[in-house]
């Protein structure tokens, strides 16, 4: 696309989301589109980060905080059940770690490098109240 | 009109297939985002939306890539509010002539733009829009300053915020005039709905939405957007500080119905001091110096005013 | 479903009418529209037919020229047939919604009722608007009479609404002196009017639901110049041919025949003036009479400002030997646009000819037929002495001291 030269686009710079016709986006999961080249979707921003969210899903309640609050739609959330973070698009603001409400949190900060396994494994335990 | 979707609570709300899309060029915890995802997944409905320039619009539509998944139109600055009023207006006439393409689907319209546009450059554009009483919805995304352009003031900047055309400095404590009341100026249009919503605070955002749009007539909703590259703060605390915001009450969230009924919609609990939302963004930091005390006492004394004077337009049912 | 009118064959409209009565006859889906001297007729005539059940499309009626404009652009970009009307303050204040226009390639028309700009303030017809929207990337067509206004905004419909070209189209017609000068006017009758611009198409339309568009993207440094370049490529290349054949089809239909550039007793001439507006019939009739004198001269008639008619105008003036560039729009501190756009055209053209020009009818001042005999007569000195005999600018119909320069 770009070594694309004035002769091969659209007019008027438009851009179109799908590949196709789509007669229900609201009710199509992200994974069922076909996205265009166009769609953001289908780039990446991950160099974007120096740390990532790892998910623990031991500790995790379900309550959608990570889901609604996440600015660039990284927490994947399907039948009401957290299953991940989408690690093309997350990137890094770390606001998913700051709402998790569980104890110890669900989600977590890592160095961009960090082993996923090794996080899991060293996970801090359940703070405790101080008195 | 289609039934509107049903959100009981955060769960429900989850099964929501976004029609907005990440890999876009918005800053890390940008709350512009998640306004918008709030806004578009409050209904099901078609969308026709629009975007006056500003980070929202430079962020999600820069060839070759576009983050929207409905149809968008970006014109210019001002005029974000009218364009989805021509769209309107078109879907109307096509609608009378029985030339849509898909006749059985009622798409809503929604109009994005920054306090930048909405406030100053684009006033007249959405003031001409609520007077002819188009069907539309004007979101606000209200960071307080010209964000996308580097952070200069705008007529939404509070009083002794530092931008950097109203800098605090050695002889200026940042910004000198009072932030405009866009809702009560838009209310005073007789629009059938006006509400300030906050992103920390969902379910009363998606329920003010959801009401935007089974209304007939022009809408205006002013969302506070916490903005961490000019408000200067770390980019995980956009809800953090988008909660000090409104239970200080600095952005109390409340709504006009028929440019009259004004109606409180969040309490806080606890209400927190201003000058601890105040602290925690470095934009207001020299607002802490001694010399500077009468501001920190102005800001507390407007606040109690301004919310004494909403408990009163509340109670009286005017 | 709109009513039909009963026009008869030869209606007396003024220039703002008969823009309006096109417009009706087209169905447009949606105008957006201010009014403003001397346009306001052509918005007044539109609300009128719209109250009397001639048009069923949406009418809004903004709070500025530029919330016309913009309203219009996202009713086109949502997908139908749009356009408005309006003159120079409201056209200088629009003027950057039509770049965002003819770059997002939306289809609309705009009636331009040329009037002069302020400072001052003037209500009276002359060319500083058009020449203000020049690189707005509009095709635009310029009315002689309210005939022109008439017939070419059919034309105007049928070219923009291409998909080949999709590009926005203006039809400038003279303030007062076309606008509100009533004269017989042939008409069709509305199907066939109608017809001839035919249904509109829709195109990357966002109303098309299950087809979701993005319009008006931001390019920078690293595509920018490519869209442009698309752009400007499509004005060059793809819309002389579409126009032309427009033409052809319009010469068929009703016998009138119009041409990118309009040339009268141009053959074998010594000396041509090149003009716009009304002064192209005032000319006409001079030339004719100094034809009947023997004298050698022509009219060449811009019918086609944008895109630039530059082989055209390039084969009219091939053995003309002195040509004055007639300019209707203050200059400030140059020569007027049609001087520098003709002597582009000349240059590189290998014939030696003399350019002059002359700066005339500013703010609604008339351009009289005395006045032309005397620019003819300064042109066929030219054309005899094969070089300019005056100097290269002058200022014609001011009180004071003769004005000229270079």
């Amino acid at each position: 696309m770009q070594n694309n030269g004035w002769d091969n686009f659209e007019i008027g710079a438009m851009l179109r989301s799908f590949d196709g016709a789509v007669s229900d986006i609201a009710t199509t999961l992200q994974e069922d589109r076909p996205y265009s080249k166009s769609n953001s979707f289908t780039a990446s921003v991950a160099d974007w980060r120096i740390e990532k969210p790892i998910f623990n899903k031991d500790y995790c309640i379900d309550c959608q905080f990570c889901w609604i609050y996440c600015p660039d739609i990284s927490i994947i959330s399907r039948d009401k059940k957290m299953v991940g973070v989408d690690y093309d698009h997350c990137k890094g603001c770390g606001i998913c770690v700051e709402v998790c409400p569980t104890n110890p949190k669900s989600l977590l900060m890592f160095a961009e490098q960090e082993d996923e396994d090794k996080a899991l494994a060293g996970w801090p335990e359940k703070e405790k109240k101080e008195n | 009109m289609s039934e509107m979707k049903k959100i009981k609570n955060l769960k429900e709300f989850s099964t929501s297939a976004d029609r907005f899309e990440g890999a876009n060029l918005l800053c890390p915890g940008c709350a512009h985002s998640i306004i918008v995802r709030e806004v578009l997944n409050a209904t099901n409905d078609d969308l026709i939306l629009s975007a006056s320039t500003g980070c929202l619009e430079v962020c999600t539509a820069v060839y070759p890539y576009t983050s929207w998944d409905a149809s968008w139109i970006h014109i210019g600055f001002e005029n974000g509010s009218t364009a989805v009023a021509g769209a309107e207006a078109m879907y109307k006439a096509l609608k009378r002539k029985g030339r849509l393409k898909q006749p059985d689907r009622e798409p809503k319209f929604v109009s994005f733009a920054g306090d930048g546009a909405s406030y100053d450059i684009g006033f007249q554009w959405i003031s001409g829009c609520f007077e002819r009483g188009h069907n539309i919805m004007h979101v606000v995304l209200d960071n307080e300053v010209y964000a996308n352009t580097g952070g200069q003031r705008s007529s939404s900047t509070p009083i002794g915020g530092s931008t950097t055309t109203s800098p605090a400095g050695r002889v200026s404590y940042g910004e000198k005039q009072h932030k405009k009341d866009m809702l009560a100026i838009m209310a005073a249009h007789g629009a059938p709905y006006v509400a300030q919503v906050a992103p920390n605070k969902w379910k009363d955002m998606v329920k003010k939405i959801q009401h935007g749009f089974s209304v007939e007539g022009p809408v205006f909703i002013n969302a506070m957007s916490a903005c961490t590259t000019e408000w200067k703060f770390l980019p995980e605390d956009t809800i953090a500080v988008s909660d000090l915001a409104t239970d200080s009450l600095v952005f109390p969230l409340y709504e006009i119905i028929d440019g009259r009924k004004l109606n409180i919609t969040y309490r806080p609990k606890n209400v927190i001091p201003v000058k601890d939302y105040l602290g925690a963004q470095g934009r207001f930091k020299h607002l802490f110096k001694p010399e500077n005390k009468h501001v920190l006492d102005e800001w507390q004394a407007r606040v109690d005013r301004d919310w004494e004077y909403l408990q009163r337009r509340e109670e009286a049912g005017v | 479903m709109a009513d039909k009118q009963e026009l008869r064959e030869v209606e007396v409209w003024d220039g703002n009418m008969a823009a309006s009565q096109a417009m009706r006859q087209v169905q447009i889906d949606v105008v957006a529209a201010y009014p403003i001297t001397p346009s306001t007729p052509i918005v007044e005539n539109y609300g009128n037919f719209l109250a009397n059940g001639y048009v069923d499309g949406e009418f809004i009626m903004v709070e500025s020229e530029h919330a016309a404009m913009s309203g219009c652009i996202g009713a086109s970009a949502a997908g139908g047939r749009v356009a408005t009307a309006t003159s120079s303050q409201g056209f200088a204040l629009m003027v950057e919604t039509l770049y965002q226009a003819s770059g997002m390639r939306l289809p609309i028309i705009l009636n331009v009722v040329n009037r002069a700009l302020a400072a001052p303030l003037n209500v009276n017809g002359d060319h500083s608007d058009m020449y203000l929207g020049r690189d707005s990337g509009w095709i635009q067509f310029d009315a002689y009479n309210p005939q022109n206004a008439y017939d070419l905004n059919f034309i105007a419909f049928r070219v923009a609404e291409d998909h080949e070209i999709r590009l926005p189209a203006m039809v400038h017609q003279d303030g007062f002196l076309t606008s509100h000068t009533a004269q017989g006017v042939k008409t069709l009758d509305d199907d066939t009017a109608y017809s001839f611009v035919g249904d509109f198409k829709p195109m990357n339309d966002m109303l098309d639901l299950d087809h979701p568009v993005t319009h008006g993207v931001q390019t920078e440094e690293d595509w920018h110049f490519e869209h442009k370049a698309r752009q400007h490529h499509d004005l060059m290349t793809k819309v002389f041919p579409r126009i032309e054949a427009a033409f052809d089809a319009f010469e068929k239909l009703t016998g009138r025949r119009y041409n990118i550039v309009e040339t009268y007793n141009t053959e074998g001439a010594d000396a041509v003036v090149v003009c716009m507006g009304t002064s192209v019939e005032t000319a006409v009739e001079v030339s004719n009479e100094l034809r009947g004198e023997g004298k050698k001269v022509g009219v060449i008639g811009i019918r086609v400002l944008r895109p630039w008619p530059h082989a055209q105008i390039a084969e009219a003036l091939k053995g003309i030997k002195a040509i004055g560039a007639l300019d209707r729009s203050s200059p400030n501190g140059t020569f007027g646009m049609l001087y520098n756009e003709l002597a582009g055209t000349v240059v590189n053209g290998g014939e030696n000819k003399v350019l002059t020009n002359y700066v005339y009818g500013l703010g609604g001042r008339d351009l009289t037929k005395v006045h032309l005999r005397e620019i003819y007569a300064e042109l066929l000195a030219n054309a005899e002495a094969g070089k300019p005999t005056t100097p290269l600018q002058q200022l014609i119909g001011v009180r004071g001291p003769q004005i000229s320069f270079h």
